[in-house]
């Protein structure tokens, strides 16, 4: 089965750090989003994958996936341009997939136990799509899935006022080529683009059946801040202990951390995890690293209280405040106005940029 | 909506015929790639039927 993933889209709510970006690059954990979607993909077998591309960021998701070959995988690119919806990229993959069964993927969405268990449930002779759920406490801001006992799919609903269920739909979907027949007869929606919840529909409408899998695991759409700092909290949870750079002797270090090969903390700092330290990163005497935070590649940290918080890399922090639940983008310098005249906050920010202070 | 592509013949890039239009002549975007890649390279029909219904490309 060939894999598409969808890596299109302005990445507008995650303004200002998708201004110098794609959204599908934002690191969690100190990994780009979308390398978890190709190692998904390749987990479960899936090595041929196309890329959608939209108008943003198609250099730097080139740059950094290249042809594939170091995921172990085989990335032919597709560039959709205008971003005229989900199933629009859905359709640019036709001559990709070449008439077979293929996997959906959305490049901004991480899914704790990948998509192994969707693309084996599916049986492309019983089934014209595959979708993936999960139980959702709030299921009227969701797609909703109307599903009988076997988990065949009876209906879908957008945002329903009287859910049928609280099976939301999630980023992850499985097609046989009758999708491509039925998205050339679609309609663009309210918002001008084809929406792959319609695809859907019109395959029930035209008598075939849609299996579906709950999720059982976490899964995240990693759109907004506040999205980047639960999935960089959900992955952290899970990770190892790895201590490959350097700790000073007073230094101290409590937990899982990971301290990549070229980092540093020195004596006097104080980490406790879970954390994850790039390469090329100090962090200096009088600093702590608290649980949930994630530092990027060559970064200086000299004295802040951080916690919750994940660093994109590039950037000093050289402040003695608190710094909790921050997404700071790349070259950022937090300084300290301390001593300075007259007392009070010195900022350059950029738009669509959030302060509390 | 019927979805025009087009591959480039050197390294497999697929393009939407909408990028194809917005450009005319474009270097092909996969990095490395020095194809020259042209909306004149879809068939006859296939320019016709995008340039009839352009406006459903435009978002």
């Amino acid at each position: 089965m060939r894999g598409v993933l969808l890596s299109g889209g302005t990445g507008s709510r995650l303004r200002p750090i998708t201004h110098t970006g794609p959204k599908q690059l934002v690191p969690v954990a100190n990994k780009p989003v979308i390398e978890y979607a190709i190692e998904d993909l390749k987990a479960a077998g899936v090595t041929e994958i196309g890329v959608v591309l939209g108008h943003k960021g198609r250099e730097e998701i080139q740059e950094l996936l290249g042809d594939g070959s170091k995921y172990g995988v085989d990335i032919t690119y597709i560039v959709q341009g205008n971003p005229l919806g989900l199933a629009h990229a859905v359709g640019c993959a036709r001559e990709f997939v070449d008439d077979s069964d293929f996997v959906v993927y959305l490049g901004d969405n991480m899914l704790r136990h990948g998509v192994s268990d969707l693309i084996e449930s599916f049986q492309s002779d019983e089934y014209g799509a595959g979708i993936a759920l999960q139980e959702v406490s709030n299921p009227e801001a969701f797609g909703v899935a109307d599903v009988d006992d076997q988990g065949t799919v009876k209906r879908l609903v957008e945002k329903p006022d009287d859910p049928p269920s609280n099976l939301a739909l999630i980023g992850m979907y499985v097609f046989s080529p009758a999708v491509f027949d039925v998205i050339e007869d679609l309609e663009p929606s309210w918002r001008g683009e084809l929406e792959i919840t319609d695809a859907i529909q019109s395959l029930l409408e035209n008598g075939y059946e849609i299996d579906s899998h709950v999720v059982t695991g976490w899964w995240k759409d990693t759109g907004k801040p506040e999205d980047i700092l639960e999935a960089n909290r959900l992955v952290l949870e899970d990770a190892e202990r790895s201590l490959r750079g350097t700790v000073e002797d007073g230094a101290e270090i409590r937990g899982k951390v990971q301290l990549a090969k070229s980092a540093t903390i020195e004596s006097g700092a104080v980490v406790r995890g879970p954390v994850s330290i790039a390469d090329d990163v100090t962090i200096e005497d009088g600093s702590y690293v608290g649980p949930y935070t994630s530092i990027g590649e060559n970064t200086r940290i000299a004295g802040p209280h951080i916690e919750n918080t994940v660093i994109v890399g590039e950037s000093e922090v050289t402040t003695n405040g608190r710094i909790i639940d921050s997404l700071i983008g790349r070259a950022a310098q937090v300084e300290s106005a301390e001593g300075m005249l007259p007392e009070g906050r010195r900022m350059v920010v950029g738009e669509n940029s959030q302060l509390h202070l | 909506m019927r979805i025009i592509t087009h591959s480039c013949p050197e390294c497999g890039t697929v393009v939407a015929a909408n990028e194809l239009e917005d450009n005319r002549v474009m270097k092909c975007p996969r990095e490395g790639c020095q194809e020259v890649l042209r909306f004149d390279d879809l068939t006859e029909e296939e320019q016709e039927f995008f340039l009839d219904n352009r406006d459903q490309y435009q978002i």
